[in-house]
């Protein structure tokens, strides 16, 4: 029965909003609204599930003192006390929830995305290296199209932004096109195999 | 690195410091005098229905650090209520020397998500008149619906089924009402009423959030002023119909206007018109006066209007009203069979205008507004234009469809014939003999273009070029003669074929001309013939059985050839409310409804009642009514008083006719069951607001237009005059036009196709693998590698990663992440090596605990499931990625699996895992991280890999049918990729014109 019911429920509703795709009735989309109520009454309960496993995982840390524990206390101590700034001064703007999230929260979040960009250095170093015809062309490909999208691009040459949104809009779409034939195809039958039962992993595994 | 208690104090005392860094300055102590709002006023807004005030103050400067100002508004000094906030930039501060708040129009008043009870404002004294939003306190915000004027936005299954029936007992008279809790209404929106007195005040916010004290109070009465005078009239004669035309602009306050009205003034008459608005304006002065100062009278109406009234109209308010006009003369005269009521003075005005056709230009016409407080403004005279019919816009026939694969809530009205333009042109080539011309065209269901043939010419008229345009990607690419001026001007000529004939002589003229500006050649108007159509603009006008004034449902441009009327389902009843019940905690509101309107009477509406006792009491209390004014006319002196007893007994039995003898009506008293007589009645007031009537107007916006005649639909089905209910709609179908709610979306049919022939395939090939027959599938690399990845964690003592993606469960990549998941845990499991499972997603937490401890018994292994080991992090996507950067340090994890659906986040965690040596296998759909995965893992499974994985893996026929199923399935893509790319490069259109474009 454990298994049965959710799986009776997602076959049920799977049909239902398969049928929904096609259907646009005023009685499908009113259903499909109603649904959608429902998803935002859920959602809360979901934001539980996510702080007890977060409390869960850091305090059985801490307790047992594993190597490191001290992380677990810092981010108990965020947790916490940035929920309770939010439930005592609110998050408003010009409230200490509103100072943290401008002041720590997003300085962090803007710090680890710059890092990107030398990431990106050191993984185009590793693409770009001429180490078979097949890199090579890669290399050659990359450099055109960066060229092509600086003003020194047309200096050299005239072809260069013509070629390089050749590349962009012929070869380079041309497989991103076929990718994403691919994955439609893929998210169709993934979705096909949970509709028709095939696929239970998301059940828990088994059968 | 290692974390001791020195580290870890050091992160403690750095996480305080943050928070002493809070904007202390702003909570040091100050002179709070010095943050007391200045210049508090508060107006009334002038032109408007009398419901409106501005309030205005000096903003603080920006040294004080303001970051909102917060509005209170109240019905006395004591008591003052937040009804508003206006937000500053705390840097910039506010650039203006006065900063306003508009107090006006229904808005926001009280909605469940209130206060339950009454709070004082934060950071007031003792003392203080500041409160925060009305509560949800009957007993506060009842004695208040008296000072205002409160709609109540209810739904209609509240109002229908939910609604009480209360009996209020005032001065002998028991009035009915429907009593609703606060949490049944969907809001309640509130309007200040003419002549009462509200007070405001003002309350300054720091960016720490401390609220300084408020502003003394101020107060302001909202006046009943006279309408905006019309900016725009309009009046043109067409000599050979013997028809007058008119067109106006609409105001921007349109609330309390009731009527539009048109007059006609001699000439000769222009100097006494002219003293007659300054006395209506000097009566609207007095009339002020008198409100403020009780020992000043009305004046004396001494000045008659000298114009006379020729057409009165509703406002139609809420909606836009038409904007147009034509009265034809016949016989000399303006007239009309029917006086113009005037429901506030009760007068009727007959029109009998007398108007001598030759000597038309010796008349002015006027234009005016009147409001409910019985207040008109006139525009300015307008001399008529003179001319012939066949100088007016020639409109085109026009048809009215259902809109099809929808839900039922548009009409399609439709059109002409299809219409091509330039819209841009761009050289091509440095020496511009290749030019690049853009085009845009419109056409409607009627008319399917088939091809748009271009033909060019030069300024000598020689043809240089002749595109067919069978396939429309709205660019043409014109070959100029190398030798030919470049700033000479390009003639085109645009026809089409189309699936039926538009004639030969269907022609679009369009020039290129040069712009010396820009340098390029620019597009001039479009000719249809003689017609310039940009010089003209369409109005669909529409109504319904529930309204017979015609309502403006678009304005579009004269290339426009075909609009989607919304028409949507309202599920809402709004209602005043005036009253309360303070035991019951009930707001009353009238149970009475609108079911529809009686053609030709706009002020007589088919009403109905909740309550089906009432129906009957009200019919009861009518016949009660005329026989006691009956009785009493025997003892009535004057010829007036007569008047009006036989003007009320006449009412009344209009009222009593209407209750008793219309269909509807008659057809709900039939029916004794109380909801199926509410459904059935809410059935018949849907159709009557939802189906419509429409008309076009062309016209150049000054008075020059065409009407067309309302559409009638010949081929209306024998059925939909059968059906009974539909019978209660006179013109239903044929005249009147509903929207369908479609069972079917046709431009799913290829998909629908699409899927049952995967579906087929799907059960032929699982059949298939089920009786034995070996399915071959491609090796692919990166899953083959999974048993060895997860050896080399087993073999290093290290604990295995896997990330199931940064997306929802409603992800399909994350499902398939979570398939892949069950297979290396169950892996994992039988090796005895620790897998780790950071989340993002709150749902995909425990279904991935499910999945993993679910793999752990499977492999007999239920001991070594450690329930931490499928954590949370956070939602936040750089957050996220700190964490598990951390965990591939601090643990030193041997293999990294990264499965599902990615965003900026994948460099930076597949590059931390290749600094720490993991061996890495991703797998994603996101096209725009695939080159990240291949580039800094070992191996990576491309978008479709993904999902073929988990079938991969457990080699069931099941799952290898559903894989293999997908190939046969691509082939076919391939084929109609392939057939339509050499189809259409013969101009044969039909293959790719079958599939709906997205």
């Amino acid at each position: 029965m454990k298994r049965q019911i959710p799986l009776l429920i997602v076959i049920v509703l799977g049909f239902i909003f398969a049928i929904h795709t096609f259907v646009p009735h005023k009685v499908s989309s009113d259903f499909f609204d109603w649904y959608q109520t429902w998803i935002k009454a859920i959602s809360p309960f979901m934001v539980l599930l996510g702080i007890m496993s977060l409390t869960m995982v850091h305090s059985t840390k801490i307790k047992r003192k594993v190597p490191n524990w001290q992380y677990s206390v810092v981010t108990m101590l965020a947790l916490v006390g940035t929920g309770a700034i939010g439930f005592i001064w609110g998050t408003q703007e010009g409230t200490p929830f509103m100072w943290l999230f401008k002041n720590v929260q997003m300085p962090m979040g803007a710090t680890m995305f710059s890092l990107l960009a030398f990431y990106i250095a050191s993984a185009a170093y590793k693409a770009f290296r001429a180490r078979s015809a097949e890199a090579t062309v890669l290399l050659i490909a990359a450099m055109i199209v960066m060229l092509g999208q600086v003003p020194i691009g047309i200096k050299i040459s005239k072809w260069i932004p013509e070629i390089s949104s050749w590349i962009l809009n012929v070869p380079n779409l041309a497989a991103k096109r076929g990718i994403a034939l691919g994955v439609g195809l893929g998210m169709t039958a993934t979705s096909l195999k949970i509709l028709l039962g095939i696929e239970r992993t998301y059940l828990g595994g088994g059968d | 690195m290692k974390l001791n208690c020195a580290k870890s104090g050091f992160f403690l005392l750095l996480l305080t410091f943050c928070l002493f860094l809070l904007p202390q300055n702003s909570r040091a102590a100050v002179d709070e005098s010095e943050f007391i709002i200045q210049n508090l006023q508060v107006q009334d807004i002038p032109d408007d229905d009398g419901s409106g005030l501005v309030v205005s103050w000096k903003p603080l400067p920006k040294e004080k650090r303001i970051i909102e100002y917060r509005i209170y508004r109240g019905i006395t000094k004591d008591s003052l209520f937040f009804i508003g906030k206006i937000d500053v930039n705390v840097k910039t501060g506010v650039l203006g020397d006065e900063m306003y708040f508009y107090d006006t129009d229904f808005n926001y008043w009280l909605d469940t998500q209130a206060r339950g009870h009454l709070r004082k404002e934060k950071g007031q004294k003792k003392g203080s008149p500041l409160y925060r939003r009305y509560p949800r306190d009957i007993k506060i915000v009842g004695p208040l619906l008296q000072h205002y004027d409160i709609l109540g936005v209810i739904h209609e299954k509240d109002y229908y089924y939910h609604s009480r029936k209360i009996e209020v007992i005032a001065d002998e008279d028991t009035t009915v009402y429907a009593g609703l809790k606060l949490r049944e209404f969907d809001q309640m929106a509130k309007k200040l009423l003419p002549d009462h007195e509200y007070y405001y005040t003002i309350v300054a916010v720091n960016e720490a959030r401390r609220y300084f004290p408020h502003a003394e109070p101020a107060i302001g009465i909202p006046r009943e002023n006279s309408p905006e005078k019309t900016q725009e009239f309009y009046a043109v004669y067409a000599q050979d119909i013997n028809r007058l035309q008119f067109e106006w602009s609409l105001p921007i306050f349109t609330d309390d206007i009731y009527y539009h009205r048109v007059y006609i003034l001699e000439k000769k008459d222009l100097d006494k018109f002219s003293k007659y608005i300054e006395y209506i304006e000097e009566v609207e002065f007095n009339d002020m006066a008198m409100k403020k100062d009780s020992t000043i009278v009305a004046l004396d109406k001494v000045i008659e209007n000298p114009a006379q009234m020729i057409y009165q109209r509703y406002s139609s308010y809420p909606w836009t009203p038409s904007k147009t006009v034509y009265i034809n003369i016949v016989d000399g005269k303006v007239s009309r069979d029917k006086p113009y009521p005037n429901i506030f003075t009760g007068e009727e005005r007959d029109v009998n205008v007398d108007l001598d056709v030759n000597k038309i230009e010796d008349y002015y016409f006027v234009f005016s507004l009147y409001d409910h407080a019985q207040y008109e403004t006139f525009s300015e005279v307008s001399s008529v234009d003179i001319l012939n019919s066949s100088e007016l816009p020639k409109i085109p026939p026009f048809k009215i469809k259902d809109r099809e694969d929808d839900k039922g809530d548009y009409n399609n009205v439709m059109w002409g014939k299809p219409i091509v333009y330039l819209t841009n042109s761009t050289y091509l080539n440095e020496s511009k003999t290749k030019l690049l011309v853009n085009y845009e065209y419109k056409t409607n269901k009627d008319y399917k273009i088939r091809n748009i043939f271009f033909k060019v010419f030069d300024e000598s008229g020689n043809e240089i070029a002749k595109i067919n345009e069978f396939y429309q990607d709205k660019k043409i690419k014109i070959k100029l003669p190398e030798d030919s001026d470049k700033t000479q001007t390009l003639f085109f000529e645009m026809t089409f074929k189309c699936n039926k004939d538009i004639g030969d002589d269907y022609i679009l003229t369009q020039t290129l001309a040069f712009d010396e500006q820009t340098k390029s050649l620019y597009p001039s108007e479009i000719f249809l013939g003689d017609e310039d159509l940009l010089k003209y603009s369409y109005y669909i006008y529409k109504h319904n059985y529930y309204d017979e004034e015609w309502r403006i449902s678009k304005k579009v441009a004269g290339t426009q050839r075909e609009i989607f009327d919304n028409i949507r389902y309202l599920n809402s009843h709004f209602k005043l409310v005036k009253h309360y019940d303070i035991e019951k905690g009930l707001f009353l509101v009238r149970p009475s409804f609108s079911v529809s309107h009686l053609e030709d009477e706009m002020d007589k509406s088919v009403s109905s009642n909740l309550f089906s006792s009432e129906v009957e009491n009200t019919l009861k209390t009518y016949k009660e009514e005329i026989a006691k004014i009956t009785a009493s006319k025997d003892t009535l002196e004057t010829e007036e008083e007569i008047k009006n007893a036989d003007d009320a007994i006449k009412d009344y039995e209009e009222q009593i006719a209407i209750m008793t003898t219309n269909p509807i009506l008659k057809k709900a008293a039939s029916i004794k069951n109380p909801k199926k007589r509410i459904k059935f009645l809410d059935k018949a007031r849907h159709y009557a607001k939802n189906t419509f009537v429409y008309k076009i107007v062309k016209t150049d916006g000054k008075g020059h237009f065409s009407e067309s005649e309302i559409y009638i639909r010949e081929d209306i089905k024998p059925t939909d005059e059968k059906d009974k209910f539909f019978a209660y709609f006179l013109g239903f179908g044929k005249t009147h036009f509903h929207p369908r709610s479609n069972w079917f979306n046709k431009k799913m049919l290829p998909a629908l196709i699409t899927s049952l022939i995967f579906g087929l395939l799907v059960f032929a090939l699982i059949k298939k693998a089920k009786q034995g027959k070996d399915l071959f599938i491609r090796p692919i690399a990166g899953i083959q590698e999974i048993d060895n990845a997860i050896g080399r964690a087993t073999e290093m003592g290290k604990p295995i990663l896997f990330v199931p993606g940064t997306s929802g469960i409603g992800d399909v990549a994350t499902l398939a992440g979570l398939a892949i998941l069950g297979k290396v845990a169950k892996k994992a499991a039988e090796y005895d090596t620790k897998i780790l499972v950071p989340c993002r997603d709150y749902l995909v937490l425990p279904i991935a605990q499910e999945i993993v401890k679910e793999a752990h018994f499977e492999a007999g292994r239920p001991d070594t499931y450690d329930k931490g080991s499928v954590f949370f992090i956070t939602t936040a996507q750089f957050a996220f990625v700190a964490g598990v950067n951390g965990i591939m340090v601090r643990e030193k994890t041997a293999t990294n699996f990264y499965m599902g659906m990615f965003w900026a986040e994948a460099l930076l965690m597949t590059e931390t895992g290749a600094s720490t040596g993991a061996i890495q296998i991703s797998g994603t759909d996101a096209v725009t991280q695939i080159p990240f995965f291949i580039t800094t893992c070992d191996y990576t499974l491309i978008g479709e890999e993904l999902y073929a994985a988990s079938a991969y893996l457990a080699r069931e026929p099941l799952q290898l049918g559903t894989l293999k199923a997908v190939d046969y399935l691509k082939v076919l893509i391939l084929f109609f990729i392939i057939t339509g790319t050499i189809l259409s490069s013969t101009h044969l259109t039909f293959l790719i014109n079958a599939f709906p474009e997205k």
